[in-house]
């Protein structure tokens, strides 16, 4: 059904299904030289788009002709790279090249959206001209001159940017990595190796007289491993992303990686899958924030709340959880893939507290809930790319460190299963349940852990879940994996952390007798 | 832009990638209309409109292999956009098992597929839009418990052709249109119950009226209220149609070359063997006449044809396609699905709920996942219990998890109901014995 919300590690092994973007060395790119932060006209960007400041004042005229109460051009350009190792060839790759422009017209909580990938006068004007076609009051004027912000360029700095980095560069990436994974076990029959990186450009010019430019990289590396023993065959994966650049995949980074992903792989021959009921659910650090991000996080987007469709509708200022629980969406977290300078909308992103201490506090605000509940946005308004309206979006989204101990926590569990890594959740925003897959884990007995498991569903109460939060350690990290969120059709790269976490009780979706 | 116009795109890619120094091509150029119209609670949230163009490519250069897309189309930006694809392609490995299609595969013949409707192409009209959102919202929201209602309508008008350096031209033009409606209803405490009901098919004609999805879109809510998970339990499970499909798709998802030479599937020794009890029998269909799935060839240009993939529980087909086909030396078929038609049983879904007495009714899964090599799973689910052959009590937060190979052994029932707003067209499924997990 349309108001779910699903969270998944974009798609593993297999064909044509990375979109991940990125540029080729040689191709048409303003000069290196460029100064990013010079004032128009002699943006760069306008110039790479083919548009200038009377161009983007004549769109927000006619965006404006009708009446808005906000308004905005979204000029976007991405180019991205994927390449594929199976069966030790680098045989398939793809690059591509999406741009356009996204029109938008405001009227209190109505939109008008259109968008064109041709990025003529004409077709943009008539674009504009449609997403108007949605107020029917007197016209709003965009305020000139544009003020120009370049985004931080602190939050994800490369060394050199994909544009600069040939396509021979990466290919001994991929065989480095084959080569690490195939050296660490004799069972291992295949290693598929995924690459994809890309670089995207925006421009988003306001009504209100803003311009916000920004180059926004992006890289992932997977490793898919099959293995085979004794007649029985496993397969697993492991990968890192992040908003970095190719000086980040060390040697040291790909072994580790390289073991990450074989660990995962082997441990599978001797893993079972636990009973089946409500039990306690040791979280471990890292990717777990999957939970906060199910449980919590989407019930917090404001549009679910503006709408009263949450069922977090009514509790900001009230307790939710022990007060050792901090949780924080942040679009801040350098190198994360929830890393943004400013969102969609040209908001400057922030640290928003959700959780303080607790207590609800915050929810996650675009300009439009902004508006409507008077208050700042928290620079959560995003968008898959120039097709799609912007939406309150989570970024990276983790818990701070708890007063615990990973062994105490361990130990203070009778029966149970500990949690460690996933592929894929989703909440039902209204009623709050919320589930995750649980690809690896450990069963544990007498509060020690005492055999792997595999392959589990669980699935919870969003408020409930908080509540049951009991315990929580000192060990908070984010996890590196490509997480990608979607909401209403629209995909956008998130991150997620969590220190280890007991929940005393969830649905384990296990297996009796 | 007209379909000869794209045919001519087409062409004209071919011709400049071999200029570029490609030895084999495949282009596509495509074009789609699109019109998007949301209503929440009394007022239009949302009017989107697009036409969308791009072009995708793929080159065989000196034994190696790579695909392209660009939605960049002006002349000078294609032939730089090419060649950098030649210049990337070279830079592969060389890969015997990456060639084109045979041609011999290709279509002989036209066949009418009846996927595009004229009502469509034309569109509707703002006036008629408005009254398909605000007769649903006006049905849905029948009820004083109704916090939030959003309806919507989307519809499509899409176009496409392709050209190969080996021959083969080819047209499509389809239409499709999906109306539906979410309801948020006040239950106890802080929570709400929320669902809603949708449909989608290639002809206007073809769709529910508005009124009908509105009433179902709260009938269905306020089946959720007061939702709860009952005791964990191994008992039998009715399976909606709606949800059945994603069932079905869970157990052919590795019934393909890819998984199978890559040693990923749980399938991988079954063809010919069953992979289900004999009650299940599946038709890929690309004919489906106004199926959304229906095709005259799939995406490399392999001319469709009917294809059984499952005939009384035994598995008698794969999905292959060319590259897989010869590195895992399997029959080439199709490496894509069309329209997957479930043979149909003789109950509806009362007549089986009756007939099985007692378990649970699953309206949808929420999340989850299975095992590529073992068809192990786990999902969550929504639904009810079924008492004394009845529809009972609503209950949520509950997982179902076992092997997809033993559930459907376990496969005791088929409906006659089957949803045919999906390229899966699965009626109502009954399975014996399933793990329930709850309190």
């Amino acid at each position: 059904m349309p108001s779910r919300r699903h969270l998944i590690q974009a798609a593993a092994a297999g064909i044509g299904v990375v979109t991940m973007p990125g540029w080729l060395a040689g191709c048409a790119r303003p000069s290196a030289a460029v100064d990013l932060a010079a004032p128009l006209p002699t943006n760069p960007f306008a110039t790479w788009f083919g548009v200038d400041e009377p161009l983007l004042a004549r769109l927000l005229t006619e965006l404006g002709k009708n009446g808005a109460t906000f308004a905005d051009v979204y000029l976007q350009h991405t180019r991205s790279v994927s390449i594929s190792l199976e069966d030790g060839i680098i045989s398939s790759a793809s690059a591509s090249i999406d741009q356009g422009a996204g029109l938008r017209t405001v009227m209190g909580d109505q939109q008008g959206y259109a968008f064109t990938e041709e990025l003529t006068i004409e077709a943009m004007l008539g674009a504009a001209g449609t997403a108007a076609s949605i107020a029917r009051g007197t016209a709003a004027l965009p305020r000139q001159p544009f003020v120009v912000n370049e985004a931080s360029k602190a939050l994800y700095p490369l060394a050199t940017s994909w544009g600069d980095v040939g396509i021979d560069a990466r290919l001994p990436i991929l065989t480095a990595l084959e080569r690490h994974t195939k050296a660490l076990d004799p069972s291992i029959t295949k290693v598929t190796v995924n690459w994809g990186d890309s670089e995207e450009r925006v421009l988003i010019a306001t009504l209100d007289g803003r311009m916000h430019v920004d180059v926004r990289p992006m890289t992932r590396l997977w490793c898919v491993v099959t293995a085979t023993k004794n007649g029985q065959t496993v397969s697993n994966s492991a990968n890192l992303a992040g908003r970095r650049g190719i000086d980040w995949y060390t040697d040291e980074n790909l072994k580790a990686l390289a073991k990450d992903a074989v660990d995962r792989t082997l441990v599978l021959f001797d893993a079972k899958r636990p009973p089946a009921g409500e039990m306690p659910v040791v979280l471990a650090a890292g990717a777990s924030g999957i939970l906060l991000h199910e449980a919590i996080g989407h019930g917090l987007e404001a549009d679910f709340n503006r709408t009263g469709t949450s069922i977090y509708s009514d509790l900001v200022g009230k307790p939710i959880a022990s007060d050792f629980v901090t949780i924080v969406d942040s679009g801040v977290e350098a190198n994360t893939r929830g890393a943004i300078a400013f969102d969609d909308e040209g908001n400057p992103t922030e640290s928003t507290v959700l959780v303080e201490k607790g207590i609800l506090r915050s929810y996650l605000h675009d300009q439009i809930s902004a508006k409507h509940y008077g208050v700042k946005p928290t620079g959560s308004g995003r968008r898959q790319s120039f097709r799609f309206q912007p939406l309150p979006r989570m970024r990276a989204t983790f818990m701070e460190n708890g007063p615990h101990s990973r062994e105490e926590i361990i130990a203070s569990v009778k029966n149970g299963i500990i949690a460690e890594t996933f592929t894929n959740g989703v909440v039902q925003i209204g009623a709050g349940d919320f589930t995750f897959y649980i690809k690896n884990g450990w069963l544990v007995e007498g509060g020690k852990i005492t055999a792997p498991i595999k392959d589990v569903n669980i699935i919870g109460n969003g408020p409930d879940a908080l509540k049951k939060i009991t315990m929580a350690a000192g060990d908070s990290k984010l996890d590196a994996g490509g997480w990608t969120c979607g909401k209403d059709g629209q995909g956008v790269p998130v991150s997620q952390g969590l220190p280890t976490v007991l929940v005393s009780s969830m649905t384990v979706g296990g297996v009796n007798g | 832009m007209d379909e000869a116009t794209l045919v001519e795109r087409a062409q004209d890619v071919v011709e400049r990638a071999k200029r570029a120094g490609a030895q084999e091509v495949f282009a596509v150029a495509g074009r789609s209309r699109s019109v998007e119209l949301q209503r929440r609670d009394g007022a239009t949230e949302r009017l989107k409109e697009a036409t969308s163009r791009s072009v995708s490519v793929q080159l065989w250069v000196d034994g190696r292999y790579s695909s392209q897309s660009t939605t960049d189309l002006r002349p000078e930006a294609l032939d730089r956009f090419l060649a950098d694809a030649v210049a990337l392609t070279r830079a592969l490995q060389p890969d015997p098992a990456r060639l084109i299609t045979d041609p011999a595969l290709f279509p002989k013949s036209v066949v009418p597929l009846e996927v595009e409707d004229p009502a469509l192409v034309a569109g509707l009209d703002a006036a008629a839009r408005e009254r398909w959102v605000e007769v649903m919202e006006t049905e849905a929201r029948r009820n004083d418990r109704v916090i939030s209602c959003t309806s919507n309508l989307t519809f499509r008008s899409a176009t496409g052709a392709c050209a190969t350096s080996n021959g083969l031209l080819g047209q499509s033009a389809s239409t499709d249109i999906w109306p539906s409606v979410e309801v948020t209803l006040r239950d106890e405490g802080d929570k709400r119950a929320a669902d809603g009901d949708g449909y989608g098919a290639r002809f206007l004609g073809d769709l529910p009226d508005a009124a009908t999805i509105g009433k179902n879109a709260l009938a269905y809510t306020v089946a959720r209220l007061g939702s709860a998970k009952v005791s964990t339990r191994k008992t039998t499970m009715v399976v909606d149609r709606q949800a059945a499909g994603s069932l079905v798709s869970r157990l052919l998802s590795t019934a393909n070359g890819a998984s199978i030479q890559q040693g990923r599937s749980f399938v991988a020794d079954k063809l010919g063997k069953a992979i289900a009890s004999s009650k299940l029998s599946i038709l890929d269909d690309p004919f489906l006449p106004r199926g959304l799935g229906s095709r005259a060839f799939d995406g490399e240009g392999i001319a469709a044809r009917a294809l059984p993939i499952v005939d009384k529980g035994v598995l008698t087909n794969l999905y292959v396609d060319t590259y897989y086909g010869r590195k895992g030396k399997l029959a080439v078929t199709t490496g894509s699905a069309s329209n997957r038609v479930v043979a149909l049983g003789s109950k509806d879904r009362a007549a089986w709920i009756a007939a099985v007495g007692e378990g649970i009714l699953v309206t949808s899964f929420m999340g989850g996942n299975s095992d590529a090599n073992s068809g192990d799973f786990s999902f969550g689910i929504r639904g009810h219990l079924i008492s004394k052959g009845q529809i009972g009590a609503p209950i949520g937060e509950m997982n179902v998890t076992g092997n997809l190979l033993s559930l459907f052994a376990g496969l005791s029932g088929v409906g006659n109901d089957a949803w045919r707003a999906s390229t899966i067209l699965t009626p109502t499924l009954v399975f014996d014995n399933v793990q329930f997990a709850g309190v």
